[in-house]
């Protein structure tokens, strides 16, 4: 089997691993959340795109100067052991509440729309041993399954057809209708639709051809820019103002529109076909969450996949209110800015620490 | 100990290349200590003993005949042996006593007892010379054979209809008549510590994968199994996976099959008395592949691949969906159809689950009773069972008109495959389905759809990928998967067989 040998990702695996890792719950309420900018917001996702490309050279610039190391080694290299490892712990911590807040955030969502009423303890337990499953194969697994899942949702783009026959053209104008102060509430809500490249920090040592590793990756968020620009233009044609701004999940109401002979509500249909999505923005949380417990740990341990999976069983369950979750999960997104800006520090400390030493010689 | 024989009374190629070939060891408790074949004859073999050892075995013969050479005796199975042969090879040139004549067998000088053993256990002939203290074989064995008549499990209107039998010899011979060149190779290794099986592991040698000639070679010389009775069960042994309901390489009872596959690079692997041989490595897609495919005009071959292909969705799909849409999703239904279906289920008592396993287990019931029954017997329990229990089901409200014709529907769409084993998997998968869907309705599904589609692309044959060419993708295989293209594009050999020229020869 491949597991075996390190150097495992191709380049179209780093391509479809940043893009599904991106595009999780974010891109169903993307309308909702970029709403503060009304109208405007059609090409908010172009914007995040170039953020997120930006934010991505510091990344890649990074991970290039350490080809063999993951963020985690990266930590205690930097500041030492004992700090490397403090940070590494909270990036466990931070991986494995994500994970749970992705997983708990769609399931709620299954229980409201799909399956009103029910239980969701039996579906929790499946979709984590799903997600430990795949998880099981290593990195390569979970590329392969992206590639898959890309091609078997990325084809619900066309039911964005019946959005823009229904829908208003007039919308997308006026461009810059915004306060500042609207544009960064929509900016801070909206841009946790992207997060999810930073990823590639933990997956780097893994790719094949790391010097192409920047291309690759900018493919993948294009990628993803794409369909959320679609599904914005399209959101913002078929919606009202006020739809916008009070409609909490659009994309599913955009499918509603969707008239078909065979099947009545197709919404029913696309949010469980949407599992595909979640299931590999979750499982590449848990696998960094297992890859910082290998290192944290010094031991590569196939054991660390299921107590992670039990942690986040019990995250899940914890007897905390529905209020004080939420606002976890929200504050949760984050810190996942912050980790997207870490590296700009860290590559100023490479950059000291290696004056020092050539200061030394 | 290493024990090696052969019975070829065919054309016998590469002698020599065969005695350096590692074999596994029997570990048969009739061994006693021998000599190893670099010390020979430290004491000669008696007759004596070799007649204790065939004792209780009531068709070996010992027969004496008086030559000018002096005294002889001939030993051999007769019920492996075809009385003419024998009298015409053997028993009149002894008789007639031309001179010379014990020279024109095989000496069997350094030969331990064991070894002439098994020769005559193969079907040889063994001649003891009692002058001269000499054994002797003749290349006799000729068990009776099954004509070569079509194929039952692989039928096709158009190309060739000749189809594998139960012998070794007459397989090899089938493909040898196709390849006639030097460069295909057929080795020979005897399995199974009881049995002694034969099976043949042929390639052609300038264009198969040495790295996965190796691995497959390793693995059989591996194996440690009593008997084998059928290829298949050799297959599941040396498969990457086992506990996959997937069937990981190839079989076919045709012989145009086999070479196909032997010209894309692939290893071919016949067993005595086996009526398949099988194909390694093979990937999930082949397993929708016939080779009529290949007779077609690519635009109908095409239609059908599709055909088949989306068959296998839809068969572990439909029943599924019929559950959750009833019990967990009315809405997805439009409603006129929703109506109706609910008018045809508003006799049955049961939750959509139940029904559908009921039914589902019905027709498994069914086709496995009627496969199992003699041929007349079986059509006859076939249609009555399947008219009169499918009505009389309707009529008692066990189940819904709907239902019946849906549960018909992907019996016929998993029977569409040509390869028997992966309609099977269908089947099976199916049952996880309906289980996932009368647990947790369309999440189920799609949760399972999750597990098979990752089962699958973790799944590997001989170490290559099984969902080879979609994942890892190789663009020009996708001439060849779903799509049949006209032939004049297949140029190349697919990525699967990772073979040592990619390209077809042309002109």
């Amino acid at each position: 089997m491949d597991v075996t040998k390190k150097k495992v990702l191709n380049g179209y695996h780093v391509v479809f691993l940043v893009q599904n890792i991106m595009v999780g719950m974010g891109l169903l309420s993307l309308n909702n959340s970029l709403s503060p900018v009304g109208y405007g917001q059609w090409w908010l996702p172009v914007l995040f795109g170039l953020v997120a490309n930006a934010t991505l050279i510091p990344i890649i610039w990074l991970a290039l100067q350490y080809k063999d190391d993951d963020l985690f080694d990266i930590h205690e290299k930097l500041f030492g052991k004992w700090i490397g490892k403090t940070l590494n712990s909270l990036l466990i911590l931070y991986a494995t509440v994500l994970f749970a807040a992705v997983i708990q955030n769609y399931l709620d969502l299954i229980q409201s729309t799909a399956l009103p009423g029910r239980l969701m303890t039996g579906h929790l337990i499946l979709f984590i041993l799903l997600t430990v499953f795949i998880i099981k194969g290593g990195i390569k697994s979970l590329a392969r399954f992206c590639i898959l899942t890309f091609f078997l949702t990325g084809w619900m783009i066309y039911f964005l057809r019946w959005g823009i026959a229904e829908g208003e053209i007039r919308h997308l104008l006026p461009l810059f209708n915004f306060t500042a102060s609207e544009f960064w509430d929509a900016t801070k809500k909206g841009y946790n639709t992207l997060v999810g490249y930073e990823l590639i920090m933990f997956y780097f040592p893994y790719i094949r051809k790391p010097e192409k590793a920047f291309k690759h990756a900018s493919i993948g968020i294009w990628l993803t820019t794409s369909f959320y620009l679609a599904v914005t233009i399209v959101g913002v044609m078929y919606f009202s103002e006020w739809q916008l701004e009070h409609v909490l999940f659009p994309v599913l109401k955009l499918f509603q529109a969707v008239d078909l002979a065979f099947v009545e509500r197709i919404d029913t249909f696309g949010i469980t076909i949407w599992v595909f999505l979640i299931l590999t923005t979750a499982g590449a949380y848990l696998w960094t969450a297992k890859k910082g417990m290998d290192s944290v740990r010094n031991k590569n341990s196939q054991y660390h996949i299921y107590v992670m999976a039990v942690m986040t069983y019990i995250i899940i369950n914890l007897p905390i209110s529905q209020l004080m979750r939420k606002a976890l999960y929200e504050k949760i997104f984050y810190v996942s800015y912050g980790l997207i800006l870490w590296p700009i520090l860290l590559c100023l400390l490479h950059l000291v620490r290696r004056k020092k030493k050539e200061a030394k010689k | 100990m290493k024990i090696w024989k052969r019975a070829r009374q065919v054309v016998v190629e590469s002698k020599n290349k065969l005695s350096s070939q590692p074999q596994p060891q029997p570990q048969s408790q009739s061994q006693s200590p021998t000599p190893t074949p670099t010390q020979p004859e430290l004491k000669p073999v008696s007759l004596a003993s070799i007649k204790d050892e065939l004792k209780d075995i009531d068709d070996a013969v010992f027969k004496d005949y008086q030559t000018k050479e002096g005294l002889v005796t001939v030993v051999y199975l007769s019920t492996l042996i075809d009385p003419l042969i024998l009298h015409k090879a053997i028993i009149l040139p002894l008789v007639n006593d031309q001179g010379e004549v014990l020279k024109s067998f095989d000496a069997m000088e350094g030969w331990n007892k064991q070894k002439i053993l098994m020769s005559i256990v193969n079907g040889n002939t063994v001649i003891y010379h009692h002058d001269k203290l000499q054994y002797l074989k003749a290349q006799t064995f000729s068990p009776p054979v099954r004509a070569i008549s079509s194929s039952e499990m692989e039928s096709s209107v158009i190309g060739p209809q000749d189809a594998f039998t139960e012998s070794l010899n007459t397989n090899l011979s089938l493909i040898k008549r196709r390849i006639q060149q030097t460069g295909l190779k057929s080795k020979e290794y005897t399995i199974g510590t009881e049995t002694n099986t034969k099976i043949s592991v042929m390639y052609i040698e300038h264009l198969v994968n040495d790295e996965n000639l190796q691995r497959i070679q390793d693995r059989i010389e591996k194996l440690d199994y009593t008997g084998f009775l059928d290829i298949t069960m050799l297959k599941q042994l040396v498969e990457d996976n086992p506990f996959s309901p997937f069937p990981q390489y190839g079989a076919t009872s045709r012989p145009d099959v086999a070479v196909g596959s032997l010209l894309d690079g692939r290893i071919v692997i016949a067993m005595e008395n086996s009526q398949t041989v099988m194909v390694c490595p093979s990937s999930f897609i082949e397993m929708f592949n016939s080779s009529e495919d290949f007779y077609n005009r690519w635009t109908t071959a095409t239609l059908l691949r599709i055909l088949r292909f989306t068959g296998f969705f839809i068969t572990i799909m439909l029943t599924p969906m019929y559950i959750s849409a009833l019990s967990y999703h009315p809405g997805i239904l439009p409603f006129e159809l929703l109506i109706m279906i609910q008018e045809s289920r508003s006799r049955v008592p049961f939750p959509p689950v139940i029904e559908v396993l009921f039914i589902e287990l019905v027709i498994e019931i069914l086709r496995e009773a009627g496969s199992r029954m003699p041929t007349k017997i079986g059509q006859t329990i076939g249609i009555v069972g399947g008219i009169v229990i499918g009505t009389a089901a309707v009529e008692a409200g066990l189940v819904s008109n709907t239902l019946i014709v849906l549960v018909a529907v992907s019996a016929l769409l998993s029977f569409l495959m040509p390869n028997f084993l992966m309609s099977n998997a269908s089947r099976f998968v199916r049952y996880i389905f309906i289980l996932a869907a009368g647990l947790f309705g369309l999440l189920g599904q799609m949760l399972a759809l999750a597990w098979l589609f990752n089962h699958l692309l973790n799944l590997t044959s001989l170490g290559t990928p099984y969902m080879t060419p979609v994942i890892p993708r190789s663009w020009s295989d996708l001439r060849d998967s779903i799509v049949r293209f006209p032939l004049a594009f297949l140029q190349k050999r697919t990525g699967m067989s990772r073979a040592k020229k990619v390209n077809k020869p042309t002109k």
